[in-house]
């Protein structure tokens, strides 16, 4: 789902990472007052776990496959700040280390993957877990896939109407929201299934061992 | 140069690429980066290559496809587009091979430390991943069925998180000796 660097313009990646850059500091600040011995250590562990899961390769009927986001385990067990500032870590390392997405799109992939993912994840199991914890927590991952998957759809979408040539042709990336929604956003309502399918059996692994905030 | 004043250099030259539209200064900058990139540059250009070639493929492809299909294919479009994704690919991998990633972007000391710790873990984790696909592979003759792939990719995720938890409890330990949190 990540989104490499080059296809973003500068007038959509700026104004994010100032968005994503108080987002951060919010966080940041979540993370002083809880640090201790027990957290450091245990946030730097399940930051790389996200990054492990997503080397783990759901299967997808047809024979494909996708990759859980993980970050819906990470708020889960952590809560929203930690899980944007772990996932914000992993996606940064992957850029700079491995290719992977890139600098110019990390502020919109954190937001999408690492805020967005988060917040829906935690808001979702929230209100659904009266009814049905397990069935809550499997809803909470899947929805935290979609809706970021949406919004990458949305943001990449976009980059034709935001920056392109005197005679339309594009500068960054080509297609438009009526492309770039379904061929993002169908897949991932299948890999939706797999990350719920993977995070159910992690978060109870978790909370019993009480790991979960 | 320290690594923070690489980062900078490196921050500025990316954001400097995307405001450039003319194919030939992004193919001389590219070629400025090859120059002095040294005696690797091959190696880092291939690794550039393989990081972007689905992507750029599959992007590339398609325009072309829906250009032609509309009537308003542009060359140029692809030119400009493919090479500045070559250039900013490659200054990253260039960047990561030549600094030492985890001191450049390490703000605050407990940044540096939790980057430090996941790093080392990364590591850990990808040979654990590496290690369950060939074992999963030795073991299925025939091609596996969902079922199996679906069970296979739990298991995994339960041997990450045990792992996960026996190196939290051991760098917790290991730092806690070493005063890390006597502060």
């Amino acid at each position: 789902m990540h989104i490499p660097d080059g296809f973003l313009a500068p007038q959509t990646y700026l104004p994010a990472y100032a968005v994503a850059a108080g987002a951060w500091a919010w966080a940041a600040r979540g993370l002083r007052e809880r640090l201790d011995e027990t957290t450091v250590p245990r946030l730097a562990m399940l930051t790389a776990l996200a990054y492990g899961l997503g080397l783990v390769m759901v299967p997808v009927p047809g024979g494909t496959s996708g990759h859980m986001l993980g970050v819906a385990l990470l708020a889960l067990i952590f809560g929203v700040r930690l899980a944007f500032l772990a996932y914000s870590l992993v996606l940064l390392l992957q850029a700079l280390l491995f290719g992977a997405g890139g600098v110019t799109t990390l502020p919109i992939n954190a937001l999408a993957m690492g805020l967005i993912g988060a917040t829906v994840a935690v808001a979702t199991k929230s209100l659904l877990a009266r009814f049905n914890e397990t069935a809550a927590v499997a809803i909470a991952a899947w929805l935290s896939v979609v809706l970021s998957a949406i919004v990458v759809a949305l943001v990449l979408g976009s980059q034709p109407l935001i920056a392109h040539q005197p005679d339309g042709t594009p500068l960054f990336f080509p297609f438009g929201i009526e492309i770039t929604l379904p061929a993002v956003l169908l897949p991932h309502l299948v890999i939706g299934i797999g990350e719920a399918a993977l995070t159910v059996p992690i978060w109870r692994y978790a909370r019993s061992r009480k790991w979960c905030s | 140069m320290n690594p923070r004043c690489w980062l900078v250099a490196y921050l500025v030259a990316v954001v400097a690429a995307t405001f450039v539209h003319a194919p030939a200064l992004l193919a001389a900058a590219l070629a400025l980066a090859l120059a002095a990139a040294g005696r690797d540059r091959w190696r880092l250009l291939k690794r550039t290559l393989l990081a972007i070639l689905a992507f750029n493929l599959t992007v590339s492809l398609g325009y072309a496809a829906v250009a032609l299909w509309r009537g308003d294919f542009n060359p140029h479009y692809l030119l400009l587009v493919n090479l500045r994704v070559l250039l900013l690919v490659f200054l990253g991998i260039w960047f990561a091979a030549r600094v030492d990633v985890v001191a450049a972007i390490g703000v605050s000391p407990t940044l540096t430390f939790v980057a430090t710790l996941t790093l080392g873990q990364l590591r850990a984790f990808e040979r654990i991943v590496k290690d369950f696909a060939l074992a999963f592979a030795s073991r299925s003759p025939a091609p596996p069925r969902l079922v199996d792939r679906a069970r296979h990719a739990a298991a995994q995720g339960i041997a990450l998180m045990d792992k996960t938890q026996a190196a939290a409890t051991e760098s917790a330990l290991a730092m806690r000796s070493r005063g890390a949190f006597d502060a």
